[in-house]
C-alpha cells in the first residue's frame, strides 16, 4: 500500500558508495564514447546540455531579492549573496509572468502551469499541460537511465483549495500529460536506487529469469517445429536480458577503470532509508542526488520541490516560528527573508557542485542549466504578476551568463515566462514554434 | 490498381479459383463432387504421367521451371514420378490453377501447346489433386504454436482483467500469413524489441491492479496513485447514487399505476412487478403506497398529499401518462414543503479554535446527515406566529468569506400565515406528529453527491464529490442515510457499503484525511513538534500512531478551552473516530494479505487456460516471498511484481495449447481444446464455462462442442470473430488508418463518419454470428446497421443522435444499402480518393467474395487519371479502352464489370447520379459468361444464379483457415467439399458452418513429433 514506500526496497541496502564518473569514464555516448570504455583515447564529443528547476513556492522577500551590475561587479541583495561565488555564471531574471496563471484566484492556479503556459481546469477532474521539463525529458530523455527526474522535499497536498482547484495544482510542477502529474520523488534512497541501482532493471530481470525457465520447460517437450517457435521466445528473453546486463557490467567497468586511475572523485554514499529527519539534510541530500545524476549523466532532465505551494514547512533552525506559507503572508519579515535565503541557497549549493566537476575545457555546470523561480513575487499579496527568477550555467557557451535582467517594462507580449521557456528549450536541442502561450523567444535571452 | 507480388495459388483457399476462369464454373463443380474424370488409382496416375504429363512438362515448362533457382520457386525437372509430384502435393494445385487459367506457359513463350495436350495435362494433374486430397483428408497439418497476435492479446487482457485496457496499442502492427490473417504461426514472430515492448505492456496492466479486502480487481486507468484510487471509488459511489430513482412523481405515478392495474391491463401486477416496470424502486414505491393508501392523515402535508392524490384522474382505457400532471403536482408540493421545514444546525467554535477545524465541520456534517429525514419544528407557525430565530444561526460559514460564500449558514424563512405552516395551538402535538411521519417519509435530500466549499452554497465551487467540506483539506464524509433506509434493498446496501469501506481500504483516505489534518494544524502542530529540529515533517507512522493522535488530542482540548461542552465532545469524538477507523484499516489490509495470494493464483490459472499444477502454485508463493524477504518489497508491490511475472509467461502469451507435446497424431486434451476454440470465436480466453467442461472432460463430445459453440456464437465476444476474421478477410481491419480520402473535396468524411463505416460491417458480421443467420445474408440481405453519422451519409432517416446509438434497418434498399457489398466501408477503402475505381472494387469482389486469385498485372500498366473531375471520358469509357488491348483484357475481363456496378457510388460510397466530371453515372456491365446486369442488385442476381458457390467455397475455406490458424492444405479441400454437400440443408446457417469446423478431424487433433519428422 501506498505509505509502506518507507519499507521500500532493502535490497539495496548496504549497496554503500556510489562514484561519480567523469563523462569519458561513463559508458552513454556523447561523441564516440564506446571508445572511451575500452582504450584511452580521449575523444571530447559534444557534451549533453541538462536541465534542472528548483522551486520554492509562495513567493519572495521583494525587498531583499535584488541584483545589479554584471560579471564579477555583479551586486546582491541579502537574499542573493549566497550567489556571490558562482556570480559569472548566473543570470538574475526578473519581470516575467505567466498569463494564464493570473486571474483566477490565489496559490494552486498560480502554480498548476506554471512550466507549461496553459489554462488549468477547476473542479474534481485535473487537466493541464505537458510541462517544458517533461517535454524535454520525452524528447532527450531515451538515452540515459531515466528520463527525468523528479524530486520533492515536500509531501503533496491533496484535496481542494478554496479556489476549488485541486491542491495537486501546487504540489507538482513537472507534468508528464496534460491530466497527470509526475509522482514527486520524496524519498533520497528511492531516488538514489532508481537512478544509480538500475533496481527497475533488476526486477525485469527477476521476472525474465522466470519465464525464462518456464519456456525451458516447455521446450523440452516439444517437437523441433515448435521449439523453433519458443526458441524465438527464448532469444529474445536472452537478449533483452543480455542488454540489460551488459549495461550494468559497463557501468561496473567504467567505475573499475576510474577508480584504477585514482581519480578525484566526486563520490556519495547511497542515502539511508526514509525521510531524513532535518529539512537541511533533505535539501542537500536531493541536490547532490541531482548533481551526482547530471555528471554521470544518469538523467538530463531534473525538478526538485524544495517548498511547495502552500507550503506547511517548519524552519525552527531559522528561528521562525510559523510554517512557511504562514510566514509568507508577511513576506517582508525578516523571518521570511531567512526562509527564501535557505532555498535560494539550494541553488547556490547546486550550481556550486556542478561547477566542480570538469567536463571538457569546462565544468558541468557550463553545460546545464539550473533555473530557481518561485509560483510569485509577494505571498503578502499573492501577486504573480511577475515571478522571481535565477538560472546558473550556460548550456555549454549559448547562453550568456553574469547578466541582471529585467523585462517587466517590456509589455506583456514581451515578458512570457514560455518565451523564456522556449529559448531555454532551443538550447536544449529542441526546436519548437510554440509552446504554452507562447510563440516568440524572449528578447536578449 | 494496387498490382500484388506472385500469390501462390495454395494460400487462397479452395477449388474456386479454378472455377473463376471458366464462366460455368463447371470445372469447380466437378472437382468438389470428387469430378469423375479425375479419379484415377496410382497405376492408372503412373501410367498417364509418363505418356500425358511429363512429356508435356519436358516441353512446355522445365526450360524455365527447373534449375537452382526456378521462377516461382516451382522446379518441375524435379517431378520425375508420380510418387515425386505426389511429395509436394500443393504444388499440384499451383500447376493445376496456371494450366487451367491458361497463365502457363506465358503467352509470350515460343512453343504453346496444343488444346489437346493442354486438356490431358489437365486432366492428369486433376486427377492427382483429388488423388492427394483422398490421401490426406483429415490430416490436421502443421500447427505452429506462436504468440497471440495483438488482436487476441488485447482481448485476452480484456477478459481477464475486466478492463479494456489494450496494451498494444504501441506494438508494431502483425502481419498476416498468406490466407490473409494475423492468427498464425507462419507470420507471428517474437523479437527482443517486441519482448521489451510485452514487458512494459505487463506493468502497463499490471499497475491498473489494486488490492480489495478480498482478492484483488483491476480499474481502467492505473491505480498507483491514491488519488486515482479515490476517484475511481468515488466514481463508483456516483454512479450507484444515480442509478436509483428518486423522483417522487415516478413513485406517485407507479403507485397510480398499481391502484388502476386492472382497467391499464395488467391485472395480475404485484406492487413489486410495477415498480420493476417503471423503473422504481419496491421498497420505497412500497413506503410510498402506505403513505397514500394507509391510515387517513387529518391533518398536516400528508393529509394534502392524500386529498391530491384521491383527486387523480381514473385511467380510460389505454392511458398510462393520465396521472402524470398529477403526479408531478404532487411531487412539486412534496418539495415544496420539504424545503420549508428543513432543519439547520449551527457552527461550533471553540475556545481558540475556530469552526474550520475538522472536528466541528464532521459535527455539522453529521448533525445534516443524520436528520435528513426530521423537520424543525420552530418552523411550524403556531396560530400564525412566526417563532424568533435563534443567535447562535448567525454564527458565519467557516472558510466562506469573499467571492467563496454568503458568508452564514443559508436559514431557512418562511412567509407568515404560510397555509402549510399555520397550525393550531390546541393541535400543536398532533401536527408535530403528522410533520414528522411526513419528513420521514419524504427527506429533504436522498444523498449529498457534490458539496461546494461551503457548505450551503454549491453552484460556485462545484465537483468536490462526496466532499465532506473541508477547508482546504481533501475528506469524505457519507451522506446518504435516507437513500440507504428508504430506497436501497438489501443487496444495494451491502454494495454501498462496501463501495465506502473499499474506499477507504483501498485508497487510504482516513489516515491520509487525518495526516492532511495534522499538517495543517499550525498551532497544535507547532506545540507537537517542539523540540523537533529539522522542520522536516514526521513520517506517517508517527503521526497517526495512537499515543500521537492522544497527544494531539490533548493539545486540542486545551486549545479548545472555555468551549461548550458540545464542542469539546466533537474534538473527542473526531480523535475517537480517527483512531479506530485508521487502525482497523491497517488491519483489515494486513488481514487481506492471504486473499491476494490466493487471487494471484486464480489470476495465474485463468492466465494460463488450465489448472495450476502443485509445481506453478508452489513457485508463484516463492517468487511472491523472495519479493518480499530478499527485494524488500511491500506486500502490494509484491503481488504487482509477481502479476508481471504471470502476464510474461509463456503460457499466457503463447497458445501453448498448440504445441505438439506427443510423438504421434493425437487428438487434443480437452484444455487445449477450449484454447482452440475460444481463440478461434473470441480472439481471446477460454470463460468459466468452457473450463468446467475441459475439467469435466466432455468438452470433446460432439454435441457439448456443438452447444458450446451456439453459446458462444451468440456472446458478445464474438464480435472478436467479426473483427478479427471478417476483417481481415474483407480488409476493413485497418480502416481506420485509411488516408487516401481527400478532406478538402469530401468534407463530410469526418473521424467520426469514418469510425462509423469500420463499425458498419463489424456489427453486421456480429448479427449475423449471434442471431445465426444465413451466411447468405452477407450479399444478400437487405438490411444493416446504422448511427447517426452513417445514417446522414446513406440518407437514411433515423431517430437516434449519439454516435454510438446504432440502429438496426431492417429494409436499407430504398437508400441503395444491404449486405456487405454496398457498405460505404469497401467502396471507400476500393477508390483512390478523387474518383472511384471499378478496378479495385471489382477486383475486392472476386477476390474477398469469390475467392478468384487475379494475377499480377504485367510490370508496365498505363496509369489512370488521379482526379475524376478532370477526365474527358466516363471511367467507365477509359476501362473499355484499356479492355481492347488483349493483353489486359485478359484479366480486366475478369472484375472490371464487377467494379462498373457500384459506378452509383462516389469516392467515399456516396450515392450519386453524376460522377464528379458531371458525366451521368450508368451501373450497367456485362459479367464474364455474357450475362447482363445493373447496379449492386444485378450483382447479386448474377451471383445467386452463377457463383454462389464459389462464394460458399471461399468463406468456407478462408473461416477454416483462420479456424485452424495455418493457410490451407490438401486436406482440407475434403472438408471443404464436406460442409458444401452438408450444409445446403441448413440454408448455410452460420452455426452449422461453425459445427462443421469445430467437429472436422483438423480441429479436433493435432500431430505430433513425428508425423513432422516424416514429412
Amino acid at each position: 500500500m501506498g505509505r509502506s514506500k518507507f519499507t521500500r526496497r532493502t535490497l539495496l541496502r548496504g549497496v554503500g558508495v556510489t562514484m561519480a564518473l567523469p563523462w569519458l569514464e561513463s559508458l552513454a555516448g556523447f561523441g564516440s564514447v564506446a571508445a572511451a570504455v575500452g582504450t584511452d583515447a580521449v575523444v571530447p564529443g559534444p557534451f549533453p546540455k541538462r536541465f534542472a528547476v528548483l522551486f520554492m513556492g509562495n513567493g519572495v522577500n521583494t525587498e531583499n531579492w535584488w541584483a545589479k551590475g554584471s560579471g564579477a561587479a555583479m551586486e546582491f541583495g541579502k537574499t542573493l549573496q549566497p550567489l556571490e561565488p558562482v556570480k559569472s555564471k548566473i543570470n538574475v531574471i526578473s519581470g516575467l509572468f505567466n498569463k494564464e496563471a493570473t486571474g483566477l484566484g490565489i496559490h494552486p492556479p498560480m502554480t498548476g502551469n506554471l512550466l507549461s503556459g496553459v489554462p488549468i481546469q477547476k473542479g474534481a477532474i485535473m487537466h493541464g499541460g505537458i510541462s517544458m521539463d517533461q517535454l524535454l525529458a520525452n524528447r532527450i530523455g531515451q538515452d540515459t537511465a531515466q528520463a527525468s527526474v523528479v524530486l520533492a522535499c515536500e509531501q503533496p497536498l491533496s484535496g481542494y483549495h478554496e479556489t476549488n482547484f485541486s491542491n495537486a495544482y501546487g504540489s507538482h510542477i513537472s507534468w508528464q500529460s496534460p491530466d497527470s502529474p509526475v509522482p514527486n520523488e520524496m524519498f533520497p534512497s528511492l531516488a538514489f536506487d532508481s537512478l544509480f541501482e538500475n533496481s527497475g532493471s533488476l526486477r525485469n530481470i527477476s521476472v525474465l529469469d522466470r519465464v525464462k525457465e518456464r519456456a525451458e520447460r516447455l521446450r523440452r517437450q516439444v517437437s523441433s517445429t515448435d521449439k523453433l517457435k519458443l526458441d524465438e521466445y527464448l532469444s529474445s528473453v536472452r537478449d533483452v536480458e543480455k542488454d540489460i546486463e551488459r549495461m550494468r557490467a559497463d557501468k561496473d567497468k567504467a567505475e573499475d577503470r576510474a577508480k584504477d586511475k585514482n581519480r578525484p572523485l566526486f563520490s556519495m554514499k547511497r542515502p539511508d532509508n526514509g525521510l531524513p529527519e532535518d529539512l537541511r539534510d533533505h535539501t542537500r541530500v536531493m541536490c547532490d542526488i541531482i548533481a551526482l545524476a547530471f555528471q554521470t549523466d544518469k538523467t538530463r532532465i531534473a525538478s526538485l520541490i524544495l517548498a511547495r505551494d502552500l507550503s506547511s514547512l517548519y524552519y525552527p533552525f531559522l528561528d521562525v516560528r510559523d510554517g512557511h506559507h504562514g510566514a509568507s503572508h508577511n513576506d517582508s519579515s525578516d523571518g521570511y527573508e531567512r526562509i527564501v535565503r535557505f532555498h535560494l541557497s539550494q541553488l547556490a549549493y547546486l550550481a556550486k557542485r556542478l561547477d566542480e566537476m570538469p567536463e571538457g575545457e569546462g565544468t558541468v555546470l557550463d553545460n546545464s542549466c539550473v533555473m530557481f523561480m518561485s509560483n510569485m513575487w509577494s505571498g503578502t499579496k499573492h501577486d504573480n504578476r511577475k515571478v522571481p527568477i535565477v538560472t546558473a550555467g550556460s548550456l555549454g557557451g549559448t547562453l550568456e551568463t553574469g547578466r541582471v535582467l529585467d523585462y517587466y517594462a517590456a509589455g506583456n507580449d514581451n515578458r512570457k515566462l514560455c518565451s523564456l521557456y522556449l529559448g531555454l528549450m532551443d538550447r536544449m536541442g529542441v526546436k519548437l514554434s510554440r509552446f504554452g502561450d507562447a510563440d516568440t523567444r524572449l528578447k536578449d535571452l | 490498381m494496387k498490382h500484388g507480388r506472385f500469390v501462390p495459388a495454395l494460400l487462397v483457399p479452395a477449388l474456386l479459383l479454378a472455377a473463376a476462369d471458366s464462366p460455368s464454373a463447371r470445372g469447380a463443380d466437378n472437382a468438389r463432387k470428387g469430378g469423375t474424370a479425375g479419379t484415377m488409382t496410382v497405376a492408372q496416375l503412373d501410367r498417364q504421367f509418363e505418356s500425358t504429363a511429363r512429356p508435356f512438362l519436358q516441353t512446355y515448362c522445365v526450360s524455365c521451371h527447373s534449375g537452382a533457382k526456378p521462377p516461382a520457386d516451382l522446379d518441375l525437372g524435379a517431378f520425375a514420378s508420380t510418387a515425386d509430384v505426389l511429395k509436394d502435393g500443393h504444388r499440384v494445385r499451383a500447376v493445376l490453377d496456371r494450366l487451367k487459367a491458361g497463365e502457363m506457359p506465358p503467352r509470350v513463350a515460343k512453343a504453346q501447346p496444343p488444346a489437346d495436350a493442354r486438356r490431358g495435362a489437365i486432366e492428369w494433374f486433376e486427377a492427382a489433386h483429388n488423388y492427394d486430397i483422398r490421401r490426406n483428408a483429415g490430416d490436421p497439418g502443421v500447427v505452429l504454436a506462436r504468440r497471440l497476435s495483438n488482436a487476441e492479446y488485447d482481448y485476452t487482457i480484456r477478459d481477464l482483467t475486466g478492463v479494456d485496457i489494450r496494451p498494444t496499442r504501441e506494438f508494431p502492427i502483425d502481419p498476416s500469413n498468406s490466407a490473409g490473417f494475423d492468427n498464425s504461426g507462419e507470420s507471428l514472430v517474437m523479437s527482443p524489441a517486441l519482448l521489451k515492448k510485452y514487458l512494459a505492456a505487463a506493468r502497463d496492466v499490471a499497475s491498473h491492479m489494486f488490492l480489495q479486502p478480498k482478492g484483488f480487481s483491476f480499474a481502467p486507468h492505473p491505480m498507483l496513485s491514491e488519488t486515482d484510487r479515490e476517484k475511481y471509488y468515488v466514481q463508483q459511489i456516483i454512479d450507484l447514487y444515480h442509478r436509483q430513482n428518486i423522483d417522487y412523481a415516478d413513485y406517485f405515478q407507479a403507485a397510480w399505476f398499481f391502484k388502476h392495474r386492472v382497467a391499464l391491463g395488467k391485472p395480475r401486477a404485484t406492487l413489486a412487478d410495477i415498480a420493476t416496470a417503471q423503473k422504481v424502486s419496491p421498497k420505497y414505491l412500497n413506503t410510498v403506497w402506505t403513505t397514500l393508501e394507509g391510515a387517513k392523515e387529518d391533518v398536516g402535508p400528508a393529509a394534502r398529499l392524500q386529498a391530491m392524490w384521491r383527486e387523480l384522474p381514473a385511467p380510460s382505457r389505454n392511458q398510462p401518462e393520465a396521472a402524470r400532471p398529477g403526479a408531478e403536482r404532487m411531487r412539486d408540493y412534496v418539495v415544496q414543503v420539504r424545503k420549508k421545514i428543513e432543519p439547520r444546525f449551527w457552527n461550533l467554535a471553540a475556545g481558540k479554535l475556530d469552526a474550520r477545524e475538522e472536528p466541528f465541520l464532521i459535527w455539522k456534517d453529521q448533525q445534516y446527515a443524520t436528520h435528513r429525514r426530521s423537520f424543525d419544528p420552530d418552523q411550524l407557525q403556531v396560530d400564525g406566529a412566526v417563532r424568533p430565530l435563534k443567535p447562535e444561526r448567525l454564527l458565519p460559514e467557516p472558510g466562506s468569506q469573499g467571492q467563496f460564500g454568503p458568508g452564514h449558514t443559508v436559514l431557512v424563512t418562511n412567509t407568515p400565515g404560510d397555509p402549510d405552516l399555520v397550525v393550531s395551538a390546541a393541535q400543536l402535538a398532533r401536527y408535530e406528529a403528522a410533520f414528522a411521519r411526513f419528513a420521514s417519509v419524504f427527506p429533504d435530500m436522498f444523498y449529498m453527491e457534490e458539496r461546494g466549499r461551503n457548505y450551503f452554497d454549491t453552484t460556485k465551487d462545484r465537483g468536490r464529490y462526496l466532499s465532506a467540506g473541508f477547508h482546504n483539506m481533501m475528506g469524505y464524509f457519507r451522506d446518504d442515510l435516507p437513500l440507504y433506509e428508504l430506497v436501497l434493498d438489501g443487496a444495494q446496501q451491502k454494495q454501498l457499503d462496501a463501495l465506502w469501506f473499499d474506499l477507504d481500504f483501498v485508497a487510504n483516505v482516513s489516515s491520509r484525511t487525518y495526516i492532511q489534518y495534522y499538517l495543517f494544524a499550525r498551532d497544535a502542530r507547532a506545540l507537537m513538534e517542539a523540540g523537533r529540529p529539522g522542520g522536516s515533517q514526521p513520517p506517517d507512522e508517527e503521526i497517526t500512531a495512537s499515543a500521537t493522535m492522544a497527544k494531539l488530542e490533548a493539545i486540542y482540548l486545551t486549545l479548545g478551552k472555555g468551549g461548550s461542552d458540545v464542542a469539546l465532545q466533537a474534538v473527542r469524538d473526531y480523535f475517537k473516530w480517527a483512531d479506530t477507523t485508521i487502525h482497523a484499516v491497517e488491519k483489515a489490509r494486513r488481514d487481506a494479505e492471504p486473499s491476494h495470494l490466493d487471487a494471484l493464483l486464480d489470476f495465474a490459472a485463468r492466465a494460463y487456460r488450465r489448472p495450476l499444477t502443485p509445481d506453478d502454485k508452489q513457485e508463484l508463493l516463492a517468487q511472491y516471498r523472495s519479493y518480499r524477504d530478499k527485494d524488500g518489497l511491500d506486500h502490494e508491490a509484491a503481488v504487482r511484481e509477481s502479476l508481471v511475472g504471470v502476464l510474461m509467461s509463456p503460457e499466457l502469451c503463447y497458445r501453448v495449447d498448440l504445441l505438439d507435446s506427443a510423438k504421434a497424431i493425437r487428438p487434443l486434451s480437452d484444455y487445449e481444446l477450449a484454447s482452440r476454440l475460444s481463440y478461434f470465436l473470441w480472439s481471446s480466453l477460454p470463460d468459466k464455462e468452457l473450463l468446467a467442461h475441459a475439467a469435466a472432460g466432455d468438452l470433446h463430445r460432439p454435441r457439448v462442442l456443438a452447444a458450446q459453440s451456439r453459446r458462444m456464437l451468440k456472446d458478445p465476444r464474438v464480435r472478436g470473430l467479426a473483427v478479427e476474421f471478417g476483417g481481415n478477410w474483407l480488409d476493413f481491419r485497418r480502416f481506420e488508418d485509411i488516408a487516401s480520402v481527400d478532406r478538402t473535396r469530401f468534407a463530410s468524411f469526418t473521424n467520426e463518419l469514418r469510425d462509423a463505416m469500420f463499425e458498419e460491417p463489424a456489427r453486421f458480421l456480429t448479427d449475423v454470428f449471434q442471431t445465426n443467420r444465413s451466411v447468405l445474408d452477407l450479399l444478400y440481405a437487405t438490411d444493416t446497421f446504422v448511427n447517426p453519422a452513417l445514417a446522414k451519409h446513406y440518407g437514411i432517416p433515423i431517430a437516434a443522435t449519439q454516435p454510438n446509438e446504432w440502429v438496426h434497418v431492417p429494409d436499407a434498399t430504398a437508400y441503395g444499402r444491404g449486405g456487405l457489398l454496398p457498405m460505404a466501408a469497401f467502396l471507400t477503402k476500393n477508390a483512390p480518393g478523387l474518383r472511384t475505381s471499378p478496378v479495385k472494387r471489382g477486383n475486392w469482389v472476386v477476390r474477398n467474395m469469390l475467392g478468384e486469385r487475379i494475377p499480377p498485372p504485367p510490370p508496365v500498366v498505363p496509369e489512370l487519371p488521379s482526379d475524376e473531375a478532370k477526365l474527358d471520358l466516363p471511367l467507365r469509357e477509359m476501362l473499355a479502352r484499356h479492355r481492347a488491348n488483349p493483353m489486359c483484357a485478359s484479366c480486366h475481363a475478369r472484375f472490371d464489370s464487377f467494379g462498373l456496378v457500384f459506378e452509383g457510388f462516389g469516392p467515399v460510397g456516396e450515392r450519386r447520379e453524376k460522377d464528379l466530371a458531371g458525366h451521368a453515372v450508368d451501373v450497367a456491365a456485362t459479367f464474364p459468361g455474357g450475362k447482363d446486369a445493373a447496379g449492386v442488385a444485378g450483382l447479386q442476381q448474377y451471383i445467386r444464379e452463377r457463383r454462389q458457390d464459389n462464394f460458399l467455397d471461399n468463406v468456407f475455406g478462408r473461416l477454416l483457415a483462420y479456424a485452424l490458424g495455418r493457410s490451407l492444405i490438401t486436406s482440407d479441400e475434403a472438408t471443404i467439399q464436406d460442409m458444401h454437400a452438408k450444409l445446403a440443408a441448413t440454408g448455410y446457417r452460420f452455426d452449422s458452418i461453425i459445427e462443421s469446423i469445430v467437429t472436422s478431424r483438423q480441429f479436433l487433433y493435432k500431430r505430433g513429433q513425428e508425423d513432422l519428422a516424416q514429412r
